[in-house]
């Protein structure tokens, strides 16, 4: 057949499909509606067909280039994404994500480990010898933790600003350094592991420093509430991070590209389920931690509620059921 | 065809052709988005101060929602684009030339602390220049490449001119060239047209315009134009 010919027959079609998918560009809701779209499918595909006739049967650029950018086009609108379900966000925080964590175990149990035991050294260090305080932290540092942490304080682990600022602040901080944690575990781990390492040492220390010099009290009672969560959060990245590190030196039986992306994508869902926990835990620690007139009892109790309720979610969560997220 | 330009297949059988987008008009775009976000800041903390320290922890949260959300947020809901990539005519896909969806927007945007790190965009700019793709380390990771939007200009059309029958049978791809040198002749000088249509005086037995005008005309004839 002719190229003149080929137009003449077709180039209607092709007029129509084209207008209906610069309308939709425009309105996509109302477009959507309109009785064409349920053609849409069939008509791209017949698109398709005949660019591919085209091709093959050589004829010119006026009309491979006219069908290639319909084509073009249309397949952004065939593989769009799908719209967002939230129940899935809901699965995966009750299911999926605690299977993440599992399916990953190696390499969270590796941040565990090169998070808690440099805060556990720092933590028994400061006690044997408290003048090592003066080494980690600088004496302006020092002062203000003192201050958070004073015992005639009535806001506990501030030394000033509400529950609102403090929870911005929370979240903009500790979800902040748990993606960069993730994130710099792409330079072989070794990002992910200083920022694990370094967060023990600075946690430790501060609560080394405050047990020691007496102001433990304060301090213990204003973290144990929130604990559970950031912790395990931090470790989670870190433990993300680490998995994509390790990925990248060692692939496994798959070409490093395609294992990277896998890793990634893994990465990504650990990142989002830590996001999440921060979230939480910023909440707790902003508007319940800070409650200083509660007794012993309930804040202590409620510390440890959370942290089994936080590790049953990570050990348990998701079992039993074959499928969901 | 240009080396920036990725063929994909489709499951369709057909070819898109991507063409990747390098680093200065995507730091353009990175450029617009800062200062967009910036502007919406300063305008959101100017009703927010009201609030007192309050206002300030709203204002924490929304630069937070700036740093890390809007760039996904952007991207899956505006199809690719977050408004600066929209400016410059920019989008982001995945592998396959799907548009983007949440997972591999959420690493690559997630793995920008990493490409951003020496100064600004030092290893992002490195990557770009290396990979045949223009990706920086976290388009690698997520599997996603970032294209301009407009297609390549179409091909122009062949000047209408009666139909002159082909004396010999040509194969597929001299009848394409022949076809070619009709649509691009409006882009060449008339001297050119003739030094290109001289080459073929033993096909018309012409020289110069007369050669010219009797190659269109053959051009129309393969065409199937009366």
């Amino acid at each position: 057949m002719k190229q003149e010919r080929f137009v003449a027959l077709h180039g209607r079609e092709w007029d129509s499909l084209q207008s209906w998918l610069s309308a939709l560009e425009r309105q996509p809701k109302r477009t959507m509606r309109q009785e064409q779209a349920l053609d849409f499918p069939v008509s791209y595909r017949r698109l398709c067909h005949h660019l591919a006739l085209a091709r093959g049967r050589g004829y010119s650029h006026e009309v491979t280039d006219r069908l290639q950018r319909i084509v073009q086009q249309g397949h952004r609108v065939m593989y769009r994404p799908p719209a967002p379900r939230w129940h899935r966000v809901a699965s995966f925080l009750i299911a999926g994500f605690p299977r993440l964590v599992r399916a990953q175990w190696r390499c969270m149990a590796a941040a565990a480990v090169l998070f808690y035991m440099p805060a556990l050294i720092t933590l028994v260090l400061m006690q044997v010898r408290p003048e090592l305080a003066h080494t980690v932290f600088s004496s302006v540092q020092l002062a203000d933790v003192e201050k958070m942490y004073d015992p005639a304080n009535t806001h506990l682990g501030r030394s000033s600003g509400t529950d609102m600022q403090m929870f911005g602040f929370y979240v903009m901080n500790n979800v902040s350094i748990a993606f960069r944690t993730f994130a710099s575990g792409l330079f072989f781990g070794v990002g992910a592991i200083y920022v694990l390492g370094a967060n023990g040492v600075l946690i430790g220390g501060v609560a080394g420093h405050l047990t020691a010099i007496g102001y433990g009290g304060p301090f213990w009672r204003f973290v144990v509430g929130h604990s559970a969560l950031e912790l395990s959060a931090l470790v989670i990245a870190g433990g993300a991070g680490l998995q994509l590190g390790l990925t990248l030196l060692t692939p496994g039986r798959q070409r490093r590209g395609p294992a990277l992306v896998a890793a990634g994508w893994v990465g990504a869902q650990l990142a989002l389920g830590a996001f999440a926990m921060l979230l939480a835990a910023a909440f707790v620690e902003a508007y319940w931690s800070s409650i200083a007139a509660l007794p012993d009892v309930l804040k202590f109790g409620s510390g440890a509620l959370l942290w089994l309720l936080v590790l049953g979610w990570l050990w348990r969560g998701g079992r039993g059921t074959s499928h969901g997220a | 065809m240009l080396d920036t330009i990725r063929e994909i297949e489709t499951p369709e059988g057909i070819s898109l052709h991507l063409r990747a987008a390098g680093a200065l008009p995507r730091a353009q775009a990175w450029t617009v988005d800062l200062f967009l976000r910036m502007g919406v800041f300063m305008l959101a903390a100017i009703p927010l101060s009201l609030f007192g320290v309050g206002g300030k922890g709203l204002a924490l949260l929304l630069l937070f929602a700036l740093m890390w959300a809007y760039s996904v947020v952007c991207e899956v809901w505006l199809g690719g684009q977050t408004l600066g990539k929209r400016a410059l005519g920019l989008r982001v896909v995945n592998a396959d030339g799907t548009p983007v969806t949440w997972l591999p927007s959420v690493v690559r945007n997630l793995l920008r602390v990493v490409d951003a790190l020496p100064g600004v965009y030092g290893v992002g700019l490195i990557s770009t220049l290396i990979d045949p793709h223009a990706r920086r380390l976290g388009d690698i990771v997520a599997g996603t490449m970032v294209i301009h939007v407009s297609e390549l200009p179409a091909g122009q059309q062949v000047p209408s001119q009666a139909a002159l029958p082909l004396p010999v049978v040509l194969v597929a791809d001299e009848q394409a060239a022949l076809v070619e040198f009709a649509e691009r002749s409006g882009q060449l000088t008339p001297q050119r047209q003739e030094e290109l249509a001289n080459l073929l005086t033993p096909l018309t037995g012409r020289n110069d315009s007369a050669a010219v005008r009797q190659l269109i005309g053959h051009a129309n004839w393969l065409l199937g134009r009366p």
